[in-house]
C-alpha cells in the first residue's frame, strides 16, 4: 500500500496546480461540514443545557385559548384545583405580557411577568440563571416593586437603571428592588417580573393566568402527575384551552427539533462535499485519458487489472483524505471563530460550538469515502483500457 | 521445445463499419533460444503479429502458445501474468514513464510482481549497471538521449527475468551508434539463451537475426 501512496505522490506533485484545484473542492465541502456540524452540535447542546438547568421535576401548563373559544382560559381556580391532585408540591401562576414601559421619558415595550410574590423564588430557586445581580428577589406583600433582568438594568433604555429606580408600566409606577446576574440568553436577560396580581389589576384581567408552574414532590412520577392534572383540568374546562407539558417531554421535543436542524446543516454542507466528488472525479478521469499511454506501458509490462485499479483508487482516495484533513483544520478554526464570536456577541456559554474526536474521524472517514468512490468510474476505465491501444495513445 | 507457437491465427479488426483482417492465419513457432527477425512493409500486420506473440491480445481465431500456456481463451489478468513473468518489453517510443526516474522505471515490473522494495531496488541498480547506466539511475527520461532511454527500457524489460524479449523496432528512434548499441545488448541477452523477437525495417538489422520472417497482407510469406 505504501507504494501506492508513494506513487501517487509523485503523480500530484506533477499535477500540482490541478492537484490544488481538486483538493479546494474537497476542502470546501468538508470545511463545511465540520463546521456546520460543529455549530449545530453547539447549538442543541447550549438550547438543552439551559433547559436542564430549569429542572425535571417541572410540569408547566399554558393556556393555549384562542380567539373565538368560549371558555376563559386558565384561572386562579384551575390554579388551585392543581394545587390539590395528588404529588404536587407547589404551584406557581404566572402571567405573561409585552407591554409598554417607560424610564425617564423613554418608552419601550417589555416582557412583564406577573409572579405570586409568596412562590416566587421559591419556584425559580433552583431553576438556572435567577441569581441576584443586587437587591432581592420579589417577596411576600410586594405590591409596586419590579425585579429586572439583567439587560433591562444595563442597556434596554438609553440610562440605565439602578436598584431603587422607578419605571412606569401601564401609567402606574414601579420601584426597581433587584436585579439578576447575566444569564446570556436575551429574552431571560430583559424580563420584568411583579406581582401577578398587580399586573392583572392594571390589564383588568381579574383572575386569569397564562401559565402555571408546578413542582412535583420528591419521588412522585411526574409524568403520572402530569396525567393527572390533565384529567383534573378536563374536568372543569369543555374545550382543551391548556396544555400539560413535564419538562421531560419539552427537552425531548427540543432535542428532536435541533437535531432536524442539524441534520439539515449537514445535509447543505453535503451537497458542497458532493461537488468536490463530482471534482475528484473529474479530475480523475482526465488523469486516466492523459496517462493512457501510461496505463498501456504498466499493462505491457505486467500489472493486473487489479493493480491499476487499486493505483487510481489509492489516487483518488489520497486526494479526499488531503482535502478532508485540510477541510478538518480550517472547519475547526471556523467553529473556534463563531465560539470567540457567540461570547463577543451573544454572551458567554451561550453557543459553545465544539470539534470533538468523534467528528474528525467521521469526517476523515468520510472524505476519504467520497475520495473512494469519485475514483471507481474513472479506475474502471482506466481497468478496460485495451493494453495495444492504450499503448498507441 | 517452442517457446512460441502460432496455430491458424487470425485477428480481425473493426475499424469504423469496415472489418480489417490484420492476420489471415499465420502459423509461426519460434524455439527457446531463437533470434528472429519480424519484416513486412507498413500495414502488413507485422505489429498484430507483435501483440499475439507477446500475449498483449486474443486472437480473433486460432490458437497461441507462450511456453506452452495457450494464450486464446485467458483472463486479462492471466495475460498480465504471462507479460509479467516471461516477456519483456522494448519499444521504439521507449514508452518509459516520464514522471519516473530511470531506476523507478525498472522496478515497475517489479513492483507488479510483487517483490520487496529492498530488492526491487537492489535489481533495477545491477541491470542498470548491467545496460552501462549505472550514473544515470536517478535521472528522468526527459533527461536522458535516446540511446539510454532504449537501455532503460531494456533493463526494464529484464527486471523479472524473462525467456521472451519483443522488441519492436527498437532501433526505429536511434542514430546508428545508439542502434548499433542495442543490437550488440541484443545480441549478448540471445548468447544467454533468451529468445528474443525483434520486429525491424532495417534489412542490415534482421541480417544479424538466425531467422528473418516476412510478413505481408496478414500472411507470413517467407
Amino acid at each position: 500500500m505504501l507504494q501506492y501512496i508513494e506513487l501517487t505522490l509523485k503523480n500530484l506533485a506533477y499535477q500540482k496546480m490541478r492537484a490544488v484545484l481538486t483538493l479546494l473542492g474537497v476542502i470546501i465541502g468538508i470545511t463545511a461540514v465540520v463546521a456546520m456540524v460543529s455549530i449545530g452540535a453547539g447549538m442543541s447542546q447550549a438550547v438543552e443545557e439551559q433547559f436542564e438547568a430549569f429542572g425535571t421535576n417541572k410540569i408547566i401548563v399554558t393556556a393555549t385559548q384562542s380567539l373565538g373559544a368560549t371558555g376563559q382560559g386558565l384561572t386562579d381556580s384551575d390554579v388551585n384545583a392543581i394545587e390539590e391532585v395528588f404529588g404536587v408540591e407547589f404551584v406557581s401562576p404566572m402571567y405573561s405580557v409585552s407591554t409598554g414601559t417607560e424610564f425617564k421619558g423613554e418608552e419601550k415595550v417589555a416582557t412583564v411577568w406577573g409572579l405570586d410574590p409568596d412562590k416566587a423564588e421559591r419556584t425559580f430557586s433552583d431553576v438556572g440563571g435567577y441569581n441576584m445581580y443586587a437587591g432581592r428577589w420579589l417577596q411576600p406583600g410586594d405590591r409596586n416593586v419590579v425585579v429586572v433582568g439583567f439587560q433591562i438594568h444595563d442597556d434596554f433604555y438609553k440610562t440605565s437603571i439602578e436598584s431603587g429606580n422607578k419605571i412606569t408600566i401601564q401609567g402606574e409606577e414601579f420601584r426597581v428592588v433587584g436585579i439578576f446576574k447575566e444569564v446570556g440568553d436575551p429574552d431571560q436577560d430583559s424580563v420584568i417580573m411583579m406581582n401577578i396580581d398587580t399586573l392583572r389589576e392594571l390589564l383588568g384581567r381579574e383572575d386569569s393566568v397564562s401559565g402555571i408552574i408546578v413542582r412535583v414532590k420528591n419521588g412522585a412520577d411526574v409524568d403520572i402527575v402530569a396525567l393527572r392534572i390533565e384529567e383534573r383540568l378536563k374536568n372543569r374546562h369543555e374545550d382543551a384551552e391548556f396544555m400539560v407539558s413535564t419538562s421531560q417531554q419539552l427537552l425531548e421535543s427540543i432535542k428532536s427539533m435541533t437535531q432536524v436542524i442539524q441534520i439539515v446543516f449537514g445535509g447543505i454542507a453535503a451537497i458542497s462535499l458532493l461537488v468536490g466528488g463530482i471534482g475528484i472525479a473529474n479530475t480523475m478521469i482526465m488523469n486516466v485519458m492523459e496517462r493512457t499511454p501510461e496505463i498501456g506501458i504498466m499493462k505491457a509490462t505486467g500489472a493486473t487489472n487489479n493493480q491499476i485499479m487499486k493505483i487510481f483508487l489509492v489516487e483518488s482516495g489520497i486526494f479526499g483524505l488531503i482535502g478532508g484533513s485540510i477541510g478538518i483544520f480550517f472547519g475547526y478554526l471556523i467553529s473556534k471563530a463563531i465560539n470567540v464570536a457567540a461570547e463577543t456577541y451573544l454572551g458567554p456559554n451561550l453557543l459553545v460550538t465544539a470539534v470533538t474526536n468523534d467528528m474528525i474521524m467521521q469526517a476523515l472517514g468520510f472524505s476519504l469515502a467520497v475520495g473512494v468512490i469519485s475514483g471507481v468510474y474513472p479506475a474502471y476505465r482506466a481497468v478496460k483500457l485495451d493494453p495495444v491501444e492504450a499503448l498507441r495513445g | 521445445m517452442d517457446v512460441i507457437r502460432l496455430e491458424n491465427v487470425e485477428k480481425t479488426y473493426i475499424m469504423g463499419k469496415v472489418k480489417v483482417h490484420a492476420l489471415r492465419g499465420v502459423n509461426l513457432a519460434i524455439e527457446k533460444g531463437e533470434y528472429v527477425a519480424i519484416m513486412g512493409p507498413s500495414g502488413s500486420g507485422k505489429s498484430t503479429l507483435m501483440n499475439q506473440v507477446g500475449a498483449l491480445d486474443r486472437p480473433t481465431k486460432g490458437r497461441v502458445f507462450i511456453e506452452e500456456h495457450d494464450i486464446s481463451k485467458m483472463s486479462d489478468n492471466e495475460l498480465a501474468k504471462i507479460r509479467r513473468e516471461n516477456i519483456g518489453f522494448i519499444f521504439q517510443q521507449f514508452n518509459l514513464i516520464s514522471r519516473l526516474t530511470a531506476i523507478e522505471n525498472v522496478e515497475l515490473p517489479m513492483w507488479y510482481a510483487g517483490m520487496s522494495k529492498i530488492k526491487r531496488v537492489r535489481r533495477a541498480a545491477e541491470l542498470l549497471r548491467l545496460v552501462g547506466l549505472g550514473d544515470r539511475m536517478k535521472h528522468r527520461p526527459t533527461e536522458l538521449s535516446g540511446g539510454q532511454m532504449q537501455r532503460v527500457c531494456i533493463a526494464r524489460a529484464l527486471a523479472n527475468n524473462p525467456d521472451i524479449i519483443m522488441a519492436d523496432e527498437p532501433t526505429g528512434n536511434l542514430d546508428s551508434k545508439s542502434s548499433e548499441d542495442i543490437m550488440e545488448i541484443l545480441e549478448k541477452l540471445n548468447k544467454e539463451g533468451r529468445t528474443i523477437v525483434m520486429v525491424t525495417h532495417e534489412d542490415e538489422y534482421a541480417k544479424r537475426a538466425g531467422r528473418t520472417i516476412i510478413i505481408r497482407d496478414g500472411r507470413i510469406v517467407s
